[in-house]
């Protein structure tokens, strides 16, 4: 019966192919064979922008391969080192100088900016502050922060789309200052928004917050995504569990690992001097996310409802 | 030439398949150079057991090669794969490259019915283990089924000396680690105990006391040129189950009859494997590398599973209890600086005995 059906609905099915097909054969895409998952598509990618000598660089940043060799080395480690006052001193410097640059995005977000403008203020910004983009060759990727626009869950990359009224885009900015690795993100409204994108970028905004309440010396890491699933399956989202939140601090991404998801195994419990960040990703779909490819880049662009 | 192509497949209507969901096993094959690794995974490659069975060579989440080999055998014919192998960074994606270039080459190539991992002789398979253990709520399309030991019964006496020797002389005693050799054994969910024809009946006695002290949780197997009853190697299903069959001599166990609150357990659990909250009598921590358990957890009908490999622990609650089956409370601990009378002291402090009317608080 379900043969039959499918049988008789493949020339209909074919044709709604052939006619989008036809539609996207005369505009730009990298990836003719790529299945998109929403209506966003992909433009074109402005070269890479410099970083001055003067500025101090990561280990990664003059890699031809982009590959942060002092992440690999503790690579698989579960140890979580706890940063001494000093340190965490540092991480206060880079994480304010960090949330400069992001309002600094934030203030350039409207309709009909290109996400490669943001990613130039984002880049002068940096070089302002005496801060290298950690994003910027960072398995080489080509940007200096990261741009996700509706669909894209995350590491969205920077190119010549104008943001249109009703899209919401996520800024991902890092900074690197004197050695440590500043990291924060937000999501903003683009001219006039659905109630349900609003919708979705509020509770994703209260899982943060719900997360961050919990956070004390004693906590096991594993609760945070227990906190963030609730939340959001509460109000009928779903967790991207693909992406975690991370330990930062000399490194860009090292232990302890934070999934968002519930009933997850990481390790570990919080302890004074700690540094780690929580981004919660969260879905109006529950489907599987998809892992797109930037010619050049292996850093992966993934689609899906999110914010 | 590409336009033919397409008007070809236009007017072929393909069938409907069935979608197949259940998760492939990845078994583990460690042990060290020489053993018989490679006899094993040919018999088994080789062997007719109507499985199409997917053997993957050497370190995995190791290296920077963007491929890896890998040999698949079906009705005993073998053919080569490659294994494409995406760099990327540890934290941002909670799975190993190597788990997706597996998931990938089963999208493009069809399912296999197994998955043999086979490390290199020197390494160590925790780290290994701990990529194929993922949370089930990641939807993975294979999951861990055990770690599988090859041990080559003529030298393995001399190389579990040896390597304890060359462990104690590269760092001061006091943190001395198990040798790569013992390490094998001891996070082994089954031990094949290879050349027994190379032996003598009283030498293999000293071999399995040797093997037993190590590791007193694993099953063992004895044979010769790796001839073993497929059945007892595949489907171990080792940490989704915790089989209490075998008495432990090296490996500490600790049993309290009566049901304990799960969150006390965990805390326990944590505190030992984290925070390394319990040492030897030499003030050296514990280094636990494989750890088991079963539960009865008070207000809870079914018994609680608990397990563990390196720094990864996860409680899962499994079968009924049966009416009037006692309810008892067991750990196997498999590892380094391991003492009983501290490891039960430190339980017995911090996981009391609850009766079920203390059960408000699970």
């Amino acid at each position: 019966m379900f043969q039959e059906c499918f049988k008789s609905s493949w020339k209909d099915h074919k044709a709604v192919h052939k006619k989008a097909e036809k539609r996207d054969s005369d505009r730009y895409n990298p990836w003719p064979k790529y299945f998109f998952t929403g209506a966003l598509r992909p433009f074109p990618v402005s070269p890479k922008r410099e970083v001055p000598e003067s500025i101090p660089r990561t280990d990664y940043a003059d890699h031809p391969k982009g590959v942060p060799i002092s992440e690999q080395k503790v690579r698989g480690s579960a140890y979580i080192k706890p940063l001494d006052d000093e340190e965490v001193e540092g991480m206060r410097v880079a994480c304010r100088l960090g949330r400069e640059v992001l309002e600094e995005a934030a203030a350039a977000v409207s309709v009909g900016t290109t996400t490669d403008h943001i990613d130039r203020i984002v880049h002068e910004a940096c070089i302002e502050r005496e801060c290298y983009p950690s994003p910027l060759n960072y398995y080489q990727f080509p940007k200096s922060c990261c741009t996700s626009v509706n669909e894209v869950i995350c590491h969205g990359i920077p190119d010549a789309r104008p943001l249109q009224s009703g899209d919401i885009c996520n800024v991902d900015v890092t900074v690197y200052h004197r050695g440590f690795h500043g990291d924060l993100n937000e999501t903003y409204l683009v001219g006039e928004v659905s109630a349900e994108a609003r919708d979705l970028v509020t509770v994703t905004w209260q899982c943060l917050q719900k997360a961050i309440d919990i956070v004390r010396p004693g906590e096991k890491y594993r609760e945070i995504g227990n906190v963030v699933q609730k939340h959001a399956s509460e109000r009928g989202y779903s967790v991207v569990r693909s992406y975690c939140g991370h330990g930062i601090h000399r490194l860009f991404h090292c232990s302890p690992n934070v999934p968002h998801y519930a009933r997850n195994k990481a390790a570990g419990v919080m302890r004074p001097g700690h540094c780690f960040t929580i981004e919660p990703m969260i879905s109006q779909e529950t489907g599987v996310d998809v892992l797109t490819k930037r010619e050049g880049t292996t850093l992966p662009r993934f689609l899906d409802s999110s914010s | 030439m590409q336009e033919g192509a397409m008007s070809d497949e236009e007017d072929f209507v393909p069938d409907l398949v069935p979608a197949q969901y259940a998760p492939i096993p990845v078994l583990i094959i460690t042990g060290c150079l020489g053993a018989g690794k490679t006899t094993l995974l040919n018999y088994i490659l080789t062997e007719q057991h109507h499985k199409r069975i997917a053997v993957i060579l050497n370190e995995f989440g190791e290296g920077s090669a963007m491929e890896k080999s890998l040999s698949i055998g079906e009705e005993g014919n073998m053919y080569e794969e490659w294994l494409e192998l995406r760099n990327g960074c540890l934290c941002c994606s909670v799975k190993d490259n190597g788990v997706k270039a597996i998931e990938n080459l089963m999208q493009k190539r069809g399912r296999f019915d197994y998955i043999l991992l086979e490390t290199t002789g020197l390494a160590d398979p925790g780290p290994v283990a701990s990529i194929f253990w993922l949370d089930k709520e990641l939807g993975s399309d294979v999951y861990l089924d055990g770690i599988v030991t090859v041990v080559d019964a003529k030298n393995i006496v001399k190389t579990l000396d040896e390597a304890t020797e060359e462990a104690m002389s590269e760092e001061p005693a006091e943190q001395s680690t198990l040798g790569t050799p013992a390490r094998q054994v001891a996070l082994a969910d089954l031990l094949i105990l290879n050349k027994t024809d190379l032996v003598t009946p009283a030498e293999l006695d000293e071999i399995r006391s040797r093997l037993v002290a190590i590791n007193g949780a694993a099953a063992l197997l004895p044979t010769s040129r790796c001839r073993v009853d497929l059945d007892k190697i595949l489907d171990l299903h080792a940490y989704e189950k915790v089989d209490f069959k075998r008495q432990s001599l090296g490996t500490v166990t600790l049993e309290r009859p009566g049901s304990v609150r799960r969150r006390d357990l965990e805390s326990f659990v944590h505190g030992l494997l984290w925070e390394k909250t319990v040492a030897d009598r030499r003030g050296r921590p514990v280094h636990m590398l494989r750890m088991k358990g079963m539960a009865s957890v008070v207000g809870e009908e079914r018994r609680l599973i608990l397990q563990a490999v390196g720094e990864i622990c996860d409680t899962e609650l499994a079968s009924r209890w049966e009416p009037d089956e006692p309810r008892v409370t067991r750990l196997i601990f498999i590892g380094r600086h391991l003492d009983e009378s501290r490891l039960d002291e430190a339980f017995r402090s911090t996981v009391p005995v609850v009766s079920e009317h203390q059960a408000d608080a699970v």
